[in-house]
């Protein structure tokens, strides 16, 4: 099928998602952990609307558009909320992000309820959750669900800002059905999960 | 840098990130065949290679009765080398074993049962394999001529219904536990096999909870039952297969009825699960050491073969036979001829056209009788006078251990290459001390036949060398005195060229260059070939290209409970840990289990007045052993279950070494015990 890129013809297989095709900014999307459209920040611009281009599949006569200034615009918020709100200091490729999108987190202020006082949790012999470096992405939760594992030992937890992911009912991981695969380490994409063999 | 888990056999593709001489993380890239998934051992438990209980120079003592005693690789090759050729010489090739490794890599392994048929002339030459899938391996040769998975794993995205028997798989290989679990969860169907309430068989759509031992009562009713029903593939049956009759009428004693008696499962759902095996156009059939390691292992497993044969289910994608296979490289193993009866390619010894392919291409003569099996070998002490073993530990991982010790007590030289010291170091003459997979080059091949390349990230510590390489310096020497040619190479990817010249029908298009990106799959005759994915589809490896059915019969177990020994003691694995321990417990997987814990159903742990956590002695006829007693529903009343990983506390010491009468395989599996409390 055909459809219009950024102005330019394109031909692509059915089912392809609008992500593989325009390669936008993304966070929440992982291949293997089956999180689908949470971050907002790969939303491009298809005949007019607003869609995120992890869930969006391509469609004959589309047109999309991934730069526009509205786009930029929105990004950058975005991505301004997140370095508000989280300590981003172990996800270089988000701050790498953040500069290329000229974001400025202070013209913001600050928040009354932040995710950057929370303490890591150090519960098993394996890894590290810090939720201050945490931003709900949920791929740890799907990675431990539906994605691959299957085992279910993670679940997102409270609402609005504080909103995380952790066990459920905030159980140490070893009372949880915990294998300690690490998946969820590896499809972390800030640092919030990560093994202790990484602390000095 | 890119390599290979060292752990089970589904030969996961790992990225450890190593700095200033430890792990930092590591990652596995999205390739095949766990396309970025790892399990606890591969994530976290890779670093054993900087445990301080590395072997680090050779060392060698003349008499058990003195200490070890530090020397040169030159000294310690010499001696071996001596003390071999005197025991050649004077008792001949029969007082000789050699045992490779299923944890070293295909060139290592390769080399090693060329050393002791090239130049020492002997065929005891044998795995671990003996005490794990022997029993398949046996099976699926005469029935099919191949021993190994029919199927690749990325099958299982094709496979509508599982039959998992005696497989443990989310803790013995999770991350194909984890792909069957989520092809459940997208609408196939499983069948559990299992006395345990393991994770599979939570995970299962349907579970028969058997008593210990009784599988092969049960696959064989399942199959009379397909039969009765006319539910069978009549015409595979007629076009692929032969003994179809015979078979068929040896099943008579296999009524619904009688199974539900030997296996108590009611019969309804054995009925069931034969209807749902034998309706379901794609079912699989996948299985691991609840079926080989039985007295009756081979016959289990047979019946599994002739069920699958019966149903049309080998040779097509998403179904087929399906052995999960326990050590990184236990199938390189087995194709690298490390057997007694087998060449490299499973060309059998007995047979003169195999043996001159390989004289030809050794410049020697080849013994032409089988050898004997590891087992056999140990049983064979002091006859056998000699033992070459590598990177295995038969104090932990043979049954009655009591035993096993006697005789290596009594076994006038030992010598024990590894990377670690374990419970069988204090019983050797000499002790190479080997490189660990971290610090060499190389090949494993995995469960589903891919064949995939190790990396060397580092240094060996200390004088350590890789396998290959000591076993190479060793040939050099008994060749020299023996005036036998003998190659030397400069490294494994030589090496590899000559199995490559060796076995050309199942390796010759697997070369190092095309393992750069991700692993081959054998058979793999040329270098434009793919890698065959399903084997069997049109005609099977035997001289007719028909698949044999075997008649199978039950027996009970070799010990059965008794008013002195009432339980049924069960051995097996958990996650956090991996055969003898030796890896698993000298790295970071040692805190999240420490010690041994036995599993005691509620209702036996109340009549005896057990609690969960209290310490206790399980007690057999040939030991006792002691340990923490975990009360848990998983394990079924009247058995109890006890991982065999605890070097202090082995499992092992209370097993039985009754072997089944094909495969010699030990009967891990069912042995009588009594739990005691300590006061």
């Amino acid at each position: 099928m055909r459809l219009k890129v950024n102005g330019h013809e394109a031909e692509v297989q059915e089912g392809t998602l609008l992500l593989e095709i325009t390669d936008p900014p993304h966070l929440c999307y992982h291949p293997h952990a089956e999180t689908r459209g949470l971050c907002r920040l790969c939303l491009v611009e298809v005949d007019g609307r607003l869609l995120p281009a992890c869930t969006t599949q391509a469609q004959e006569g589309m047109e999309v558009r991934t730069d526009t200034e509205d786009l930029r615009i929105l990004r950058r918020t975005l991505l301004e909320w997140l370095a508000l709100t989280t300590d981003l200091s172990q996800a270089p490729s988000l701050l790498e992000l953040l500069k290329a999108h000229q974001g400025r987190p202070q013209r913001w202020g600050s928040v009354s309820l932040s995710r950057r006082e929370r303490e890591p949790i150090r519960d098993n012999p394996f890894f590290l959750r810090d939720y201050a470096k945490c931003v709900n992405c949920r791929r740890c939760v799907d990675a431990c669900g539906d994605g691959i594992m299957g085992v279910y030992a993670l679940t997102l937890e409270g609402k609005g800002l504080m909103a995380h992911p952790t066990t459920p009912l905030d159980r140490p991981l070893p009372e949880t059905p915990c294998v300690f695969c690490g998946n969820c380490v590896q499809v972390c994409p800030t640092g919030a999960l990560r093994p202790l063999s990484m602390e000095v | 840098m890119r390599t290979t888990c060292p752990y089970c056999g589904v030969g996961c593709q790992v990225e450890p990130e190593i700095q200033g001489g430890r792990i930092l993380r590591v990652l596995a890239p999205d390739i095949p065949p766990n396309h970025g998934a790892l399990c606890v051992k591969g994530r976290f438990g890779l670093d054993f290679p900087f445990s301080g209980k590395r072997l680090l120079y050779p060392m060698v003592r003349e008499d058990r009765r003195q200490a070890f005693r530090r020397v040169s690789w030159d000294e310690a090759l010499d001696y071996t080398a001596s003390k071999l050729l005197a025991v050649l010489k004077r008792r001949g090739p029969e007082a000789l074993a050699v045992f490779p490794s299923a944890k070293t890599t295909n060139e290592e392994v390769y080399l090693t049962q060329k050393l002791a048929r090239a130049l020492l002339f002997t065929n005891h030459v044998d795995h671990c394999s003996r005490l794990c899938h022997s029993s398949s391996t046996v099976a699926l040769s005469r029935s099919l001529g191949g021993a190994s998975m029919t199927n690749p794993i990325e099958d299982i995205w094709k496979t509508d219904l599982f039959l998992v028997v005696g497989s443990n798989t989310t803790e013995t290989h999770p991350v194909i536990a984890a792909m069957i679990k989520k092809r459940v969860r997208q609408g196939a169907q499983m069948i559990v096999v299992d006395p345990r309430y393991t994770g599979m068989a939570e995970a299962a759509t349907l579970w028969l909870r058997i008593r210990p031992g009784t599988d092969l009562f049960l696959l064989n009713a399942m199959a009379r039952y397909i039969l009765e029903e006319g539910l069978w593939d009549q015409g595979y049956v007629e076009e692929r297969t032969e003994g179809f009759a015979e078979w068929q009428a040896s099943l008579l004693p296999y009524t619904l009825e009688e199974a539900e008696r030997i296996t108590s499962v009611e019969k309804e759902k054995i009925a069931l699960a034969a209807r749902l095996y034998a309706t379901t156009e794609r079912a699989g059939a996948y299985w691991a050491m609840g079926v080989t390691q039985h007295t009756k292992g081979t016959a289990t497993a047979q019946a599994l073969v002739n069920l699958a044969l019966l149903t049309g289910n080998v040779g097509k994608e998403g179904a087929g036979l399906n052995p999960l296979r326990g050590q990184n490289n236990v199938q390189g193993a087995g194709d690298m001829g490390a057997l007694p009866d087998v060449l490299p390619g499973y060309l059998k010894v007995s047979d003169q056209a195999a043996r001159k392919r390989f004289e030809a291409l050794w410049g020697v003569e080849l013994n032409p009788e089988p050898g004997l099996r590891m087992t056999e070998v140990f049983e064979r002490i002091p006859e056998v006078e000699a033992i070459y073993l590598i990177g295995e530990d038969p104090v932990t991982s043979e049954p009655h251990q009591d035993h096993l010790k006697a005789k290596l007590e009594a076994l006038p030289f030992l010598v024990v290459q590894d990377i670690l010291e374990n419970e069988t170091t204090p019983f050797a003459h000499v002790v190479l001390p080997a490189a660990s997979f971290l610090e060499k080059d190389g090949t494993f091949t995995n469960t589903d036949r891919r064949v995939q390349r190790i990396r060397k990230l580092l240094d060996p510590p200390g004088e350590a060398r890789p396998d290959w390489w000591i076993v190479q310096e060793l040939g050099k020497r008994l060749a020299q005195a023996l005036g036998r040619p003998w190659t030397l190479y400069p490294g494994p990817e030589a090496i590899w060229e000559e199995v490559r010249r060796a076995i050309p029908e199942i390796m010759g298009g697997v070369t190092y260059r095309r393992l750069e990106s991700e692993g081959v799959r054998w058979p793999c005759p040329q270098e434009d070939h793919p890698g065959e994915a399903v084997l069997f589809r049109e005609r099977f490896n035997t001289p007719s290209g028909k698949a044999r059915f075997f008649p199978v019969h039950f027996t009970p177990p070799a010990e059965t409970p008794s008013e002195e020994y009432p339980f049924t003691l069960s051995t097996g694995r958990v996650l956090f840990h991996w055969h003898g321990g030796t890896l698993s417990r000298n790295s970071q997987l040692k805190e999240a289990y420490p010690e041994l814990k036995v599993e005691v159903n509620p209702k036996d742990a109340q009549k005896l007045g057990i609690g969960d956590g209290e310490v206790i002695q399980v007690v057999s006829r040939r030991g006792r052993i002691r340990a923490r007693a975990w009360v848990t529903d998983r394990t079924p009343e009247g058995v109890v279950y006890a991982p065999f990983h605890f070097a202090e506390a082995p499992a092992n010491r209370l097993t039985l070494d009754a072997l089944d009468p094909f495969s010699r395989i030990p009967e891990y599996k069912v042995a009588a015990v009594r739990l005691e409390k300590l006061d």
